[in-house]
């Protein structure tokens, strides 16, 4: 295949999690990405468990090498010295758990080159203090070693899902380490639930995956039940929302989002998790502060903060609004019907 | 002849001018730091017959609060109600410190750089939070309070007396910007990073409030056009009006890129008297008051059964402006103002 090194490698970070699986086994089914390696963190489950479902989910395919596997970290380190220039340009991490304090403490162990058992939370959060997210600081060259990360976190213009303000993948993060990791410069895409909570999976489409005959698909009916039960309590709602597969579809095929551009921060204190874009829109800010001195806050965020493309809602015009930007700029096809192309893509894929 | 709309708001519900017999006079306190479009809304509120002004509260914001109470005694000698009571509120918000004040917005005498000649009235003996509580107390659930500033007087008349908010009719609130951009910084919207501590301690207090944040009001505009307009009308207050607003006009140009102005003021003083143009949603509201969000308005959409309790549970909720219809609200202010 000529287009071999087009294949996108990816790492996934996750804590599986039913849809976390839906995710992995979305990935392996692409012929887009290669998956490399898992590494697992708690989350929807403790880590010690997140493994071993990882583990389970990957044994359902027998080409699958076992040494793949190694728990947490390890295996990123591993991969990420065993990269050469090239093939890291087309790395992906994909980030399905509250990546950024974990990450971070990757970040910072890498440097080490110390391997630590991380069996337990407290030890990330001890972690994370310890390395109060300056790990990307003391290793630069990590950002440039990664092609993308992306992130599956946030509620950008939206209520969030742990509370109203924040998305749990952000709430359970260290926010020190989420804002250093925001801000270190890398090519970060964010995909927040006001993009997951358009991709809907309803029971009509659980039975259609229940009557095919992907293996996949049929594991996945078996482990659904509880994810609609959990829906319909919280949320009133016959359906799911696919948060993983659709942070995992912006990896394989990014042009089945549209995005916009802007620096990304993460409230630490206070009522804690809020994450809020700014896309420049209003220019008047940078001058007005600089002239006026009166507030560190933008002076911080025009600073420090790079760019991160967070996937936006395309299909509701206040958002649009409200992040300045122009429907038509999405161009052909841009807005009503994407969601559906995703979640049609999903099924597709699963049934197979 | 009354329609009663959202969370007791009572207004006339007929057509323009025609008003029934038993319709009530809206009994109105308006809390302002004028300001520009505080004075294209407090004259639109003076000349809506419909509306009886009690008395106006300053509060420091667009100016210093003696500018604000200055030009508060101006607006009403103006509107030719020379015997409106103006009562002066506090100088800076609860927590204490500098208070923010936006003279780049509004010129450094808050109307435009225009200096009109001092006004001959005084300001009342009373301080903004009693005047507030004396006359929700006096006249119970038939004051409304239209706060266009910076909630500091409305948080010290509900700490003042722990039954005015059960006893004022309504305040509507220019404030905050909901799943939007804010207008200080990305978080924040002005009133409401002016004083943050006050407008929670007002969005959890239990009074009935409709809060109109900035993601409604900028969406109503008028144009370099609509200004030429007003110039050339015969509004009564037309010409002071347009002399004002190139100041205000020339900062949205810089700031924006807005080539007109936007119309918060007016558009909130809309939302009391014709709260049927507008459609809300109901949740509680909490006003972040530290780190890097400060000021920023989060209102809990109801969504989710949350999984034990957030900052968000066991408050009150209030109604905050959803949706607007932009082409009649900017009509009914475009009336009022060039109304001879």
């Amino acid at each position: 295949m000529a287009a071999a090194a087009e294949v996108k490698k990816i790492i996934i970070d996750t804590d599986p999690g039913i849809e976390d699986a839906m995710a992995i086994f979305l990935a392996l089914r692409s012929p887009e990405v290669e998956v490399i390696g898992l590494t697992t963190i708690y989350g929807n489950v403790y880590t010690a468990l997140a493994t071993r479902n990882a583990l389970h989910l990957t044994g359902l395919i027998s080409p699958w090498p076992k040494d793949h596997m190694l728990p947490s970290l390890v295996i990123l380190l591993k991969l990420m010295n065993s990269f050469t220039p090239r093939t890291v340009q087309n790395l992906v991490l994909l980030i399905l758990s509250m990546v950024p304090m974990d990450l971070a403490i990757k970040i910072s162990l890498h440097r080490k080159e110390s391997l630590l058992a991380m069996s337990a939370p407290d030890f990330l959060i001890e972690q994370a203090n310890l390395y109060p997210g300056k790990a990307i600081q003391q290793d630069p060259s990590f950002v440039k070693n990664i092609g993308q990360i992306v992130l599956l976190g946030g509620a950008f213009a939206v209520n969030g899902n742990a509370n109203p303000a924040a998305e749990a993948n952000v709430s359970f993060s260290s926010l020190r380490c989420c804002r250093y990791c925001v801000t270190s410069g890398a090519n970060i895409l964010a995909v927040g639930i006001n993009v997951t909570h358009q991709v809907v999976l309803t029971e009509a489409d659980r039975d259609k995956l229940a009557s095919s005959t992907g293996t996949f698909a049929l594991y996945l009916c078996k482990i659904l039940g509880v994810y609609f039960n959990y829906h319909n309590e919280a949320y009133s709602t016959k359906g799911v929302y696919l948060h993983d597969p659709t942070a995992m579809l912006a990896s394989i095929n990014p042009s089945l989002l549209t995005y916009t551009e802007g620096s990304v921060r993460v409230q630490r204190n206070g009522i804690t998790g809020l994450t809020l874009l700014y896309n420049k829109q209003k220019s008047c800010w940078m001058n007005l502060y600089k002239v006026n001195g009166i507030d560190s806050i933008l002076y911080e965020t025009l600073v420090l903060c790079i760019n991160v493309r967070t996937g936006i809602v395309d299909t509701f015009d206040q958002v649009c609004r409200n992040h300045g930007v122009d429907r038509s700029t999405f161009g052909e096809g841009g807005g009503h019907s994407r969601w559906t192309s995703v979640l049609k893509l999903v099924m597709e894929r699963l049934m197979d | 002849m009354e329609k009663k709309s959202h969370d007791g708001v009572v207004v006339n519900g007929g057509n323009d001018g025609v008003v029934g017999l038993n319709a009530k006079m809206n009994k109105l306190i308006i809390d302002t730091d004028p300001g520009i479009d505080d004075s294209m809304a407090i004259l639109m509120a003076f000349q809506n017959p419909e509306v009886e002004i009690l008395g106006l509260t300053t509060v420091f914001g667009n100016v210093s609060t003696e500018n604000a109470t200055r030009n508060a005694l101006l607006l009403c000698e103006i509107a030719g109600c020379p015997g409106v009571p103006v009562a002066e509120g506090s100088p800076g918000p609860l927590k204490g410190g500098r208070p923010r004040v936006a003279d780049f917005v509004h010129g450094s005498d808050g109307m435009g750089n225009i200096f009109l000649p001092p006004p001959n009235a005084k300001k009342s003996d009373k301080s903004a939070s009693e005047f507030l509580v004396e006359k929700v107390t006096e006249y119970p659930d038939e004051v409304s309070v239209l706060a266009l500033g910076p909630l500091t007087n409305v948080a010290l008349a509900i700490k003042r007396d722990s039954s005015f908010a059960s006893k004022v009719k309504n305040i509507v609130v220019l404030g905050g910007s909901f799943f939007a951009l804010g207008n200080v910084n990305p978080a924040a919207e002005a009133n409401i990073y002016g004083d943050p501590e006050a407008a929670d301690v007002v969005f959890t207090s239990g009074a009935n409030i409709v809060v109109v944040g900035i993601n409604i009001t900028t969406q109503v505009q008028m144009t370099d056009d609509d200004l030429l307009k007003l110039k050339q009308s015969n509004g009564k207050y037309a010409q002071l009006l347009s002399d004002m607003c190139k100041f205000y006009r020339d900062w949205h140009v810089k700031s924006d890129g807005v080539y007109g102005i936007f119309l918060h003021d007016p558009v909130s003083f809309v939302a009391l008297v014709r709260p049927d143009l507008f459609t809300y949603k109901k949740g509680v509201v909490r006003v972040e008051t530290q780190g890097i969000c400060m000021g920023h308005t989060l209102l809990d959409q109801g969504l989710k059964k949350w999984n034990g309790s957030n900052p968000w549970t066991g408050y009150f909720p209030v109604s905050v402006a959803w949706t607007v219809s932009v082409d009649e609200v900017l009509s009914y202010i475009k009336t009022m103002l060039t109304k001879p």
